[in-house]
């Protein structure tokens, strides 16, 4: 592991100890002597960080031009990458990177990038690269030659405003590297070339560095039929085992754990064995350790637990035979009592209200499993076809199309799988740059640039549905640092008028983006012609109404920094350009989670409140650090409310005034406090599927330490 | 007072719902909810990790978990069960009953860490080391001559600074490793035992004073010397044990401040004072951050599974959830 030889040399009395950054950045979680914070320790441990260790262990170059030669020559960088430019651009490029002065300004940050994202030499010894360089090789490989879009993209992306997901900017621009999409969706058909397939694929996929998720409601049960022979399936399970190992065999040249999930529809007979996988108690043999589960939810299981009736099960075996499609390309809400009459299709049923007390209480255990409120989706998605399932993060949301296969594996009818690359806005750096239409638009390029560049050769459903569908996610972060360095309350009413003005705006420069591309390029995506978007249906709401700010907290913001909202009138002149010219891209928004970005980009992680003002953050690579909110000080606490405070009901009406305008998902984490029960989880449920919310991602609990055992003066204690 | 002839002579079934002592419920809840096993950890993330260490660095580690396991198999094999005749409560007798077969669990995790991270003959070593080293074998002696003499009191006493004294030395190690970004899922779990000792300490030592209040002032006062000196004894002998671990990667001075620390806490379990001043508590901020149980850690799910998780409380929903 590449980390190794890069840990501080072991520390000596009390004159060493007080220089330690993992010392000084750990003091963030204990108060001082006047119980005040201890944020300047934090700054210090970046200084100390990098005179320490950073600099020293950097190879130095005399001149820009030496160093890229050297890259180039040593096969650290890909010469096509620099080739398409002329050296004199490059060098100014550099120079504007350079000139912004860019400071890490959390210890978290500074060492998130140095330890997982910054190029180091082959053993591992030395860094190549700054924060700076870094920023400019994503941006000239992102720009592929375009000059004047180079030069955006280091602008907002060393500015702050915009950030490349993990693999992008991990990966871009380097000879050594994995692909730069992060996200891929599979679908598993009822056959074993399908699920061999699926296996391989999962392998391949996970070599390159992305999450991958998998549909299993298209399998037959347990107990169901095999050439008509009874009792023969064994279920979904033993592929979760069979993925779960495959997952854990790759990894990105190691820089990446490979990670993945697995969805199953809430009426498939497997589903209680399914969620007992991550019992506590669960026996080894079925225990699900690693892989995410998420189960897809429609509404009539809402319906049926109203009226405290059983709901079925149906067997994918023979929901295939008798509609002659699979299980999960069924509406179950539309056709549940359908289902339910026809004597050919087996079932069983269990307790409506009892399932979703079990998916709590597995919730309550493991913090799986995600939940997709499949209606909810289908009813929102612009494009024809069905959403039958998410990834491993749930914000991704899009169409999908069956393969098959020949005996030798080969493809009898090549499918569309899914690919989706992400990155995200900061909503505070954004919104004082002042130019949201202009932000947009060169993160919309550069996210398409990836669509374009990507062609995963090793799974050609996927090279299919990318090629076809382009499609992007262009997420946002930093919601609750912007509101409180504002002075704005999440979840008061100014904030969700303002996430509803401002998502609405980011739909509408979206749009415009991808249409000006569709323009450039003379083509639209594939299956424009029969989207909500051809036919004109989708601008309605926006046409019919301005989503501006109905408060003045909300509008003075945008108004302060001259940020113009559009009207009706910009809705319905840019209706009539997509629909005479169409879009670029299938799909365009989904909020991730932002992780490991929000830290090095100074952002509050997605839409979400914080967990913490003072973050105790946990990963394989880093071990504890411990991060301060962005815009902390002593005297603006009181806007850090955290996550476990402000409850789940503020959560959900944040993420439903930014859901209306967003075409795909985005990742919602509930936070409960130990002393809730399944009923409260159930009751966020309910809640949620009512607002409209697409998916559910963890859900997370926090215990108190029992009185009497606390950490003394531990900040995590107390605040 | 606390004497055998008030120990429960007969077996009554337990009732639950009628509570002599309210801390017995509460702690039972805890301890219910904290229910674990090791394999929810998935350890073997850390093999990468765990490679990365010098062979002095590997060598250390499983001996601190050898002298765990030999902790733990004390606490859980003979420690718990002689708190049991004990008891002034049938609750306080199940919640110790809970706390040996925690022990048991925890005594079992580490061999999980073993056959996850090492190879037999490492751990063959580390096992025979233990048997040769004595302070090890001084401090498991010391512990054990207080379980099998007659005096309840100085049971709960052995058990308190077995639970939140000796423990220590050697969670200090793991503690260390993960704030240096290594061994971080063996910390996890061993953050779950902390959890799990936290509070068998804070019961035990609760239940010390309750039975020391009823005592007369001259056995208070022989009880609390003699507290003393046993600590002072095991202290004595700890720090022999630190050195023969810690000084051959020059962490024995961290480590003795973090016995200090911990020693006071162990005192104040008892209701008394802690022994050592403040500048001699000054444990390094990273280790006593990292202390803290992880209930409000934020991990990320991909690469752990973090320590928050509980058999949460199981309520059905009501006609009016479903209320739309």
């Amino acid at each position: 592991m590449d980390t190794t030889i890069l840990t501080p040399p072991p520390r000596q009395g009390e004159a060493a100890r007080e220089l330690d950054y993992h010392a000084l950045n750990a003091m963030l979680n204990l108060y001082d002597a006047d119980g005040r914070l201890q944020l300047g320790h934090d700054r210090e441990a970046v200084r100390q960080y990098f005179l320490q260790h950073v600099n020293p262990n950097t190879m130095s170059f005399p001149s820009l031009e030496e160093k890229l030669d050297y890259l180039v020559a040593q096969e650290y960088y890909e010469p096509a990458v620099l080739a398409q430019y002329d050296a004199g651009f490059i060098k100014a490029l550099f120079k504007q990177a350079y000139a912004w002065k860019f400071r890490f300004p959390s210890f978290l940050g500074a060492f998130k990038f140095i330890t997982s994202y910054t190029l180091k030499t082959f053993d591992g010894r030395r860094y190549l690269e700054r924060f700076e360089d870094r920023v400019c090789m994503v941006a000239l490989t992102l720009a592929r030659g375009d000059e004047a879009l180079a030069r955006s993209l280091v602008g907002e992306i060393i500015g702050g405003c915009f950030q490349p997901a993990t693999p992008t900017f991990l990966n871009a621009g380097k000879r050594q590297r994995g692909e730069l999409v992060s996200c891929f969706l599979l679908r598993l058909e009822d056959n074993m070339e399908s699920i061999g397939r699926g296996i391989n694929s999962a392998l391949q996929l996970s070599k390159r560095g992305g999450g991958v998720a998998l549909l299993l409601s298209n399998i037959r049960e347990a107990g169901a039929p095999i050439k008509q022979i009874e009792n023969q399936s064994s279920g979904v399970i033993p592929i979760m085992k069979l993925l779960e190992d495959a997952f854990s065999y790759a990894n990105q040249l190691g820089a990446r754990q490979g990670a993945g999930a697995v969805y199953l529809n809430a009426h498939h007979p497997d589903i209680l064995r399914f969620l007992d996988t991550k019992r506590e108690n669960a026996d080894e043999k079925v225990r699900i350790k690693t892989l995410s589960l998420g189960v897809t939810i429609p509404d009539i299981t809402f319906e049926l637990a109203r009226r405290n009736a059983p709901m079925h099960l149906f067997s994918p075996y023979d929901v295939e035979r008798v509609y002659g499609v699979p299980f999960g390309d069924i509406s179950v809400s539309e056709k549940y009592h359908e289902m339910v009459e026809d004597p050919r299709i087996r079932k069983t049923s269990i307790d409506a209200r009892a399932f979703f007390q079990t998916l709590a209480e597995v919730q309550f255990e493991s913090g799986y499993p995600y939940v997709m409120f499949e209606d909810n989706v289908n009813r929102a998605n612009p494009i024809a076809g069905r959403v039958n399932m998410s990834n491993l993060c749930s914000e991704i949301l899009q169409v999908n199309a069956p393969s098959e296969f020949d005996e030798d594996l080969s493809y009898r009818r090549l499918g569309e799988d899914i690919s989706c690359n992400l990155g995200s806005l900061n909503i505070a750096r954004v919104m004082d740059a002042g130019d949201l239409g202009a932000s947009v638009a060169v993160a919309v390029r550069g996210l398409t640039a990836v669509a374009e560049m990507t062609e995963i050769a090793a799974v050609p459903s996927v090279a299919n549905g990318n090629a076809r569908a382009r499609a992007i996610g262009l997420g946002q972060m930093n919601l609750h640092g912007f509101l409180a360095r504002e002075h704005i309350h999440y979840g008061s009413e100014e904030a969700l008028d303002f996430t509803s003005a401002y998502f609405a705006a980011v739909a509408y420069h979206a749009i415009a983006a991808s249409n000006r591309l569709a323009r450039e390029r003379g083509e639209a995506f594939a299956g424009f012609a029969t989207s909500a978007y051809a036919s004109g249906t989708f601008f309605d709401k926006y046409t019919e109404r301005d989503w501006h700010p109905r408060t003045e907290r909300a509008r003075a913001l945008f108004e302060r920094r001259g940020i113009v909202l559009p009207t009706r009138e910009d809705w319905a002149a840019l209706k009539a350009a997509v629909m005479a010219h169409g879009l670029y891209n299938r799909y365009l928004q989904a909020v991730p989670p932002t992780g490991s970005i929000s830290y090095i980009n100074h952002a509050t992680s997605s839409i979400h409140p914080v967990a913490s003002p003072i973050e105790i953050r946990k990963e394989g690579k880093l071990g504890r650090v411990y991060y301060p909110a962005p815009y902390l000080d002593d005297g603006n606490l009181a806007f850090y409310c955290d996550a476990y405070e402000i409850g789940p009901e503020a959560i959900i009406d944040t993420y439903a005034a930014a859901s209306e305008h967003v075409d795909q998902g985005l990742s919602l984490t509930l936070f409960f406090p130990d002393t809730a029960t399944t009923r409260d989880i159930n009751r966020a449920q309910i809640y949620a599927w009512r607002k409209g919310i697409k998916t559910l991602y963890y859900v997370r609990l926090r215990q108190s330490a029992l009185e009497g055992t606390e950490v003394e003066g531990c900040v995590s204690c107390t605040l | 007072m606390t004497t055998a002839t008030s120990r429960l002579t007969r077996v009554h079934a337990i009732n639950w719902n009628r509570l002599e002592d309210d801390k017995d419920l509460e702690v039972w809840n805890r301890l219910t909810s904290n229910f674990w096993l090791p394999e929810k950890v998935p350890l073997s993330n850390d093999i990468p990790s765990w490679n990365t260490l010098s062979e002095p660095e590997r060598r250390l580690t499983i001996r601190v978990f050898t002298g765990l396991t030999l902790l733990d198999t004390i606490q859980s094999s003979v420690g718990a069960p002689t708190l049991m005749p004990d008891a002034m409560t049938p609750h306080e007798e199940a919640v110790y009953a809970n706390i040996a077969f925690m022990e048991a669990v925890h005594a079992r995790s580490y061999s999980s860490i073993f056959s996850t991270l090492c190879t037999t003959r490492e751990v063959d070593d580390a096992f025979r080391w233990s048997e040769e080293n004595p302070a090890l074998q001084t401090k498991a002696e010391l512990i054990l001559e207080r379980y099998r003499a007659d005096d309840p009191l100085m049971r709960k006493v052995a058990s308190v600074f077995l639970e939140s004294f000796l423990f220590y030395s050697g969670f200090y190690l793991p503690m260390y490793w993960s704030s240096h970004a290594k061994l971080t899922n063996t910390a996890d779990l061993i953050r779950l035992i902390i959890r799990d000792e936290a509070v068998h300490g804070y019961y035990i030592g609760y239940k010390f004073q309750q039975a020391l209040a009823e005592a007369s002032p001259e056995r208070r006062e022989a009880v609390k010397a003699y507290a003393y000196d046993l600590l002072l004894a095991l202290y004595d002998n700890e720090v022999a044990y630190t050195e023969s671990l810690y000084d051959e990667v020059g962490l024995a001075e961290d480590v003795k401040a973090f016995l200090h620390y911990n020693a006071n806490k162990a005192l104040m379990n008892l209701g008394f004072e802690g022994l050592f001043p403040a500048e001699l508590c000054d444990v390094d901020p990273t280790i006593l951050a990292a202390l803290s149980p992880g209930a409000d850690e934020n991990h990320d799910f991909f690469s752990g599974s973090g320590s928050s998780y509980v058999i949460g409380r199981t309520v059905a929903t009501e006609d009016e959830d479903w209320a739309f």
